[in-house]
């Protein structure tokens, strides 16, 4: 019996310690209790004109019930040549895990820089919203939480506005909401932007009702109704709050407005 | 016999069996941090006219037991910045070590003397120097790479000092790399006991900018007696630094003032107390 | 040099039949024809110092500096090969973050002497390397008081970590120099490269032995000495850089820094003063000689 022999085993437990059997676990499995990920509310919004875009979000910080910051802006010029993004082009707005957007906004920035670098011409919408779709789907299993919204101005002029989920699914759309109060912005956006369940009174009954139609909104009007909007969520949202940050994208450039809210 | 020396000392094989050793096979995956052991509590700052006071107690709790009651969560980077740190105390030694290597490597560039005229200029925005801003990036990239890495840092860090403009620079940074900026910042408890009181005197940053040291410093000693009056993991002594283009001033061994248990008469509702 | 074209001087790690080594040997010749670089230990710190001869009017005055920090309380200056200085620098400052990352406390400045002297030695013994063409001069001051390791978070038993005898004192200045063959001594004052003979006639004339001389005043005499090193018929322009380590209750607390601008500058201006006035006192005498004549 090799057990009782003076022999050492060929294959078991022997005197010396450094001939343990090592780790059969996979080599870096783990195992945890840490949980990566939070939700930090706050709210964003995005609609897209004829010859503009306008990006918004909300300044609050939140974990749980506690206020972290009243001031953390989720709306960012992206892909300017310089520290102070002067001559950026594309704006993105992150919600969600505030970590993973504050991460996801530095590497989109980092490859717009690259790319205006090589190229000598800034990225287009189009080229950067599959750009990012990319890198979100890079991480589709260990996610950035975030709910990210790109916007600027297309080949054409035309407002651009593409929206995302946390893996990278994208879409140009007209309008859209992200974040906490997502769902509560999102209805009136449908009805306000693009005047759905809105008919022309006497046009018929039922089926024949005719929709009303739909035109291009003002700068003037979005505006109107980007604070509207948030004046609704902060009201019923409780992770909504503090301040309303703006960015209206034109050809002239980027206007950043900052607007108080309620901070209850 | 078996002469081999990793026989000596040990029962013999052909008596006894061979030496089980599988209890030393840790079969599982291997396993990091999954919970702080050693804890500090709440960390709280506030940002006045020309700088930060930052605050914290001086004590370890090893769950609800004050494990040790010296110990210093304030940490100085440079003579520049104020490093406060909540949560695990193992995580705080080692970025304190890892911060003074930082240091070390800092002090490796010697800047030029022989031709700068601005010898007035506040060592916390010379170039070549990390001040209080670019420190906590570096803080809060490390942060958020650990938390990626599932081997997170088990800290809540504020970072007080100066940013690059001179101007009073005050931030938080969290296990999960989340990190925020506010005129006034607690961790733990104190987010939820100090932080409406420092946001009375500070609630936005020009209200901060209006404050004197000597107010901030009071409104953080209130601060720290109402956190010792209702957090039960808090102690009597505790640090308390001032950071303002001059440097830093810390204290690391002061004992509340003036407190008052009067209103404890009047708590009701809690433990044996029936009336 | 009459062993030259015998063979024995091609390599390290063969011995001359007379029991030398010709490399190293070769390595302090390269050392002394490098600038002259001083270190002064007095009561309450320690002083280097470097006359750096300015090889270009393109080179930034100022810039490009000789004296290196190791560790936060540890400056070396060296004499030589500059690239070798450097790599002796890295070499260093890797020893004393080694010693931290094992021992949680900073290096003394013998152990990193020890250290570096083992590993200039090093380069002595085999054919694949040459020897360091630098003598380097290491000051630092080892904290007197008790410290409070890497990371401590408590203060500790009241009555320190123990081990230590009461009635002795422990850190303050320490200054070595060490050498190509590894050779390292501990020193009073040190000087080497170029003007090494003249700076160590100085060196002497101080009283570094007994009562010792303070920090400012080191700082005053090593700007002197190195000017007076200096060899105008050689070298036409030098610039001075000096630095020094006090203890943590003196200027620097306890860190190696450079010597501020403003002291730097007085010191140098009594340097000039000073030279003026033995030259008149040469000139003097010599007139004097004249006259009698």
């Amino acid at each position: 019996m090799a057990m009782f022999s003076q022999n050492p085993l060929l294959n078991g437990p022997n005197y010396s310690f450094s001939e343990a059997p090592k780790f059969n676990a996979p080599e870096g499995a783990r195992q945890h209790r840490f949980d990566p990920y939070t939700d930090n509310g706050g709210s964003t919004l995005a609609i897209a004109g004829a010859d503009f875009t306008i990006m918004a979000g909300d300044t609050r910080l939140t974990s749980g019930y506690s206020i972290n910051s009243r001031f953390h802006p989720k709306v960012f010029k992206i892909g300017g040549t310089t520290s102070d993004q002067s001559d950026a082009t594309l704006v993105l707005s992150v919600v969600g895990f505030a970590a993973d957007g504050e991460a996801l906004k530095e590497r989109l920035d980092a490859i717009c820089k690259m790319y205006r670098y090589r190229h000598g011409k800034p990225m287009s919408v189009k080229a950067c919203a599959q750009r990012l779709s990319t890198i979100l789907y890079q991480k589709r299993f260990f996610p950035y939480y975030a709910y990210a919204i790109l916007g600027g101005l297309d080949e054409e002029g035309k407002g651009a506005v593409y929206s995302y989920d946390p893996v990278g699914s994208y879409e140009r759309e007209q309008c859209r909401a992200g974040g906490a109060a997502a769902s509560l912005i999102m209805p009136f956006l449908d009805n306000q932007v693009n005047f759905k369940n809105q008919f022309i009174p006497g046009s018929g009954e039922g089926h024949a009702l005719q929709e009303r139609e739909r035109r291009p909104l003002t700068r003037q009007e979005v505006e109107t109704l980007v604070k509207d909007a948030f004046d609704g969520a902060v009201e019923r949202h409780i992770e909504v709050g503090d301040g309303l940050q703006m960015m209206i994208i034109t050809k002239e450039g980027i206007e950043e407005v900052i607007l108080p809210l309620k901070r209850d | 016999m078996d002469h081999r020396p990793q026989a000596w000392g040990r029962p013999r094989d052909d008596v006894y069996g061979a030496y089980d050793a599988s209890y030393l096979n840790n079969s599982g995956p291997r396993t990091v941090t999954q919970s702080p052991v050693v804890t500090g509590t709440s960390v709280i700052a506030i940002k006045y006219k020309d700088g930060v006071v930052m605050a914290a107690d001086n004590l370890a709790s090893y769950g609800s037991l004050a494990r040790f009651t010296d110990v210093k969560r304030l940490r100085t980077f440079l003579d520049t910045t104020v490093i406060g740190f909540g949560g695990d105390v193992s995580d705080m030694q080692f970025l304190d070590r890892h911060l003074k290597e930082l240091a070390t490597d800092e002090s490796y560039e010697v800047e030029p003397t022989l031709d700068d005229e601005d010898d007035e200029e506040s060592s916390s925005s010379k170039p070549g120097h990390l001040n209080a801003a670019n420190l906590f990036k570096y803080l809060q990239k490390l942060m958020y790479q650990r938390r990626n890495s599932f081997d997170p840092l088990w800290n809540q860090i504020l970072v007080a000092g100066l940013d690059s403009d001179s101007k009073p620079f005050l931030a938080s940074v969290d296990l999960r790399g989340t990190s925020f900026t506010s005129p006034s910042l607690a961790t733990g408890f104190g987010a939820a006991l100090a932080q409406p009181i420092m946001r009375k005197y500070a609630g936005t940053e020009e209200d901060a900018a209006k404050l004197t040291r000597e107010q901030a410093v009071e409104v953080v000693k209130e601060c720290m007696k109402v956190l010792f009056y209702r957090d039960a993991r808090s102690l009597d002594r505790y640090s308390i630094a001032v950071v303002n283009k001059d440097g830093i001033e810390l204290k690391e061994d002061e004992q509340l003032e003036k407190q008052s248990w009067a209103f404890a008469e009047r708590i009701k509702g809690y433990g044996t107390q029936t009336v | 040099m009459t062993s030259i074209g015998t063979g024995y001087d091609l390599s390290n790690s063969i011995f001359s039949p007379d029991g030398r080594n010709f490399q190293v040997e070769y390595a302090v010749k390269a050392v002394e024809n490098g600038g002259t670089s001083i270190g002064i230990r007095c009561k309450d710190g320690v002083v280097l110092a470097v006359e750096k001869i300015v090889t270009s009017k393109l080179l930034k005055p100022g810039a490009n500096k000789r004296i290196a920090t190791v560790d936060r309380h540890l400056g070396v200056v060296y004499s030589g090969m500059l690239p070798d200085g450097r790599h002796f620098v890295d070499r260093a400052r890797d020893e004393a973050r080694s010693w931290r990352d094992n021992f949680k406390t900073p290096i003394t400045t013998s152990d990193l002497a020890s250290r570096m002297g083992n590993y200039l030695q090093a380069h002595t013994l085999y054919q694949s390397v040459r020897p360091f063409g630098i003598t380097a001069i290491v000051g630092g001051f080892d904290a007197q008081e008790e410290l409070p390791v890497d990371g401590q978070v408590g203060s500790g038993p009241s009555c320190g970590a123990g081990g230590k005898n009461p009635d002795k004192k422990y850190g303050g200045p320490f200054l070595y120099m060490i050498e190509p063959s590894g050779l390292y001594w501990g020193y009073y004052g040190a000087a080497t490269g170029k003007g090494r003979q003249a700076a160590k006639a100085e060196l002497e004339k101080l009283d570094l032995t007994g009562e010792g001389i303070t920090l400012e005043e080191a700082v005053k005499e090593a700007a002197r000495i190195i000017y007076v090193a200096h060899d105008d018929s050689k070298d036409k322009e030098f610039e001075l850089e000096m630095s020094w380590i006090s203890g943590r209750d003196g200027p620097t607390k306890g860190l190696h820094q450079e010597v501020p601008k403003a002291l730097r500058e007085e010191a140098e201006r009594l340097a000039k003063k000073s030279l003026d006035d033995s030259d008149d006192e040469e000139e003097e005498k010599k007139e004097g000689d004249k006259m009698e004549e």
